[in-house]
């Protein structure tokens, strides 16, 4: 069945890329000026000249005041992967500004040796840490239905991710969660949060969920109890505990390959053995043998696979050109997961066949063209 | 015994001097040019340039700053990154390169060795290795800037160059790149006993000691250094002094 990927995600029938990075408009809700540069660009222009950090800074330590306990309590929780980016807010919070931080981390669907290391060497580094593990057999179920339903088997992780972190925050009276980057204001997203701290709990369907919140799955034969791990905690708790969640990105200027020296020298944080499929990075997102096909989705729907994300943003970080950003793109995007395949198809119990016509049932006309039996990007970025 | 020979390796792409630990997130440095200029003049013994996005681009960007630096820096200079062909290695070596360091087409096709042997002859081919240890005493050879996997078994790759015609290899650890923690020793030991050409120790030097474990307990014949000089934490007086100092017999000054 043929999905109406345009119409789902309000995606611009024109495909047009950004003038300073490898970004197109196809990424949902991102916005381009009149001079076609996108919205996330022109945010990191913003981040590096006219925001004053001292007084960010300032803002932080009055944040941290206002939180800190001094009676062995915690006062902040950290949702961290043990990669380098949750790393970095934990152990800058703790030893930097001496909070007593509670990490809390949503375990990825099917966990690769290098990712479970990490995790190890940063609690070692000296963090209390708390792993949420759900269900594997609900969990594995709800897989194969995002997969088939929604496009991205990712889905389940990113209930837990987002939602695991509030329920501990209510559950141990954390009125602070701190997190590293707002993900929509750095990439490209709406941007009604660029110029404040937080972010508000009703957002969390709309930019994670995709519009399908874990109760959407009860209708496909799922039971309440396997969904309940999922699920934030009730909204009045959220409210009563007067939780507020934060990025750290407002308050300090966020530099991802800073975090991988940073992460290195004091949480023990090592990079993987060799590059991740559809990107060159061998550092970020790399505890999940579920990520490639999460990334692999996003290029069949979008055009964007990892490599564009990973170089617009490296562009705007100043890390690499434009130039190098489309050599890039053009030699590792949308390669395929084959490392994993058997093992995805093994988890989600579906054939070779299924997963084909459910990734072709997500190209849309405006971005694939079939042509002698394959499937070319109409509007490469090399080619524009 | 030879003198041991002090080398700056500075890692190029696009118009920047860039470094990274692990190889991974590379910062921007500064400009290749007044780096090599700065550590000739500082008496650097030897330089190696190597133009990690050759091969993304298909091409050499880096043979404008090799053809400034063979005008401005009078040590040898080692070129690598992207030479496929004895053509590619002869377009690099006619803008001033003294020496041609290969790593990925040489796996691709370990015959194009004794073809830049036979033309140049082995002093000028170098034989690039990237080493990832894979389990106690065995290393794997990776390119693309420690990206991707060969299944090459580090210590028989070396032994196979050097019996094609490499006069020289580059050898330098994945793990410990960067990382400013010492040599990976037990590797520079298995590959230096393993040939009979010289052996140039890469990644992980942090201090003077690092520099004697290399020679003394690794066996190389070469040192190279990148993160201590660019990030000025030694100067390269203080690195033959220490030398020195601890009995290794470096070029006088």
């Amino acid at each position: 069945m043929k999905r109406d990927v345009a119409k789902m995600y309000s995606l611009p029938l024109q495909i047009h890329y950004c003038k300073k990075c490898t970004i197109s408009n196809q990424r949902p809700r991102i916005t381009f000026d009149a001079e076609g540069v996108c919205s996330a660009c022109n945010y990191a222009e913003y981040k590096r000249t006219k925001v004053d950090w001292t007084g960010r800074e300032r803002e932080l330590v009055e944040l941290c005041d206002r939180h800190r306990r001094n009676d062995g309590g915690y006062d902040v929780v950290v949702p961290v992967s043990g990669g380098k980016d949750g790393g970095f807010v934990a152990h800058q919070l703790k030893y930097k500004y001496g909070m007593n931080p509670l990490t809390v981390t949503w375990a990825p669907l099917l966990p690769t040796d290098i990712g479970r290391a990490n995790l190890h060497n940063f609690i070692q580094s000296g963090f209390d840490s708390i792993l949420g593990t759900p269900n594997g057999k609900a969990t594995r179920t709800l897989t194969r239905l995002a997969f088939l339903y929604l496009g991205d088997p990712f889905q389940p992780f990113i209930y837990g991710q987002t939602n695991f972190p509030l329920k501990m925050a209510v559950q141990h009276g954390i009125k602070l969660i701190m997190y590293g980057e707002n993900g929509e204001v750095e990439y490209g997203g709406d941007m009604k949060n660029a110029f404040k701290p937080t972010r508000e709990i009703q957002d969390h369907d709309k930019h994670y969920f995709s519009g399908l919140p874990p109760e959407f799955w009860l209708q496909h034969g799922v039971g309440a109890q396997d969904i309940a791990p999922f699920l934030p905690p009730p909204y009045e708790q959220v409210v009563k505990n007067q939780t507020e969640i934060h990025f750290l990105g407002y308050y300090k200027f966020w530099d991802p390959q800073e975090n991988f020296y940073y992460c290195s020298e004091n949480t023990g944080f090592v990079p993987n053995t060799e590059r991740s499929e559809g990107t060159y990075s061998k550092y970020a997102s790399l505890d999940d043998r579920v990520d490639g096909f999460h990334y692999y989705l996003a290029f069949i729907k979008f055009g964007i696979g990892r490599t564009t994300s990973d170089t617009a943003h490296e562009i705007r970080d100043s890390k690499i050109t434009r130039e190098e950003g489309m050599a890039l793109v053009k030699r590792y995007d949308g390669e395929f997961p084959k490392k994993y395949f058997h093992e995805f198809l093994a988890y989600c119990g579906i054939d070779e066949k299924t997963y084909h016509d459910t990734i072709d049932s997500w190209r849309a006309d405006h971005i694939w063209a079939r042509k002698n039996d394959e499937w070319s990007l109409r509007h490469a970025i090399w080619n524009e | 015994m030879a003198k041991v020979r002090l080398i700056a390796r500075l890692d190029i792409k696009g118009s920047n001097l860039i470094k990274g630990m692990n190889l991974e997130g590379l910062r921007v440095i500064g400009s290749p040019q007044a780096y090599a200029e700065r550590y000739y003049r500082e008496g650097i013994d030897e330089l190696v340039f190597m133009d990690i996005v050759a091969s993304l681009y298909g091409r050499n960007s880096i043979r404008e700053v090799v053809s400034w630096t063979a005008r401005h820096v009078f040590v040898p200079l080692t070129v690598g990154g992207g030479i496929r062909s004895v053509d590619d290695a002869t377009d690099i070596l006619r803008a001033g390169a003294d020496k041609i360091a290969i790593n990925t087409a040489a796996i691709k096709r370990p015959s194009l060795i004794a073809e830049m042997a036979r033309r140049f002859g082995s002093q000028c081919m170098v034989l690039s290795i990237e080493a990832k240890r894979t389990t106690p005493g065995r290393w794997e050879a990776y390119t693309d800037n420690g990206r991707e996997r060969t299944g090459l078994d580090v210590v028989e790759w070396a032994k196979e160059g050097s019996r094609l015609g490499a006069g020289e290899i580059l050898l330098t650890s994945v793990d410990q790149e960067g990382t400013r923690k010492g040599f990976d020793l037990e590797l520079l030991q298995a590959v230096s006993l393993a040939v009979p050409v010289p052996v140039i120790a890469s990644g992980g030097m942090g201090s003077t000691v690092h520099l004697e474990q290399a020679i003394r307990i690794g066996r190389a014949d070469a040192v190279a250094m990148a993160d201590v000089l660019h990030y000025g934490r030694l100067s390269i007086s203080q690195v033959r002094e220490a030398a020195r100092a601890s009995g290794i017999q470096v070029r006088q000054p």
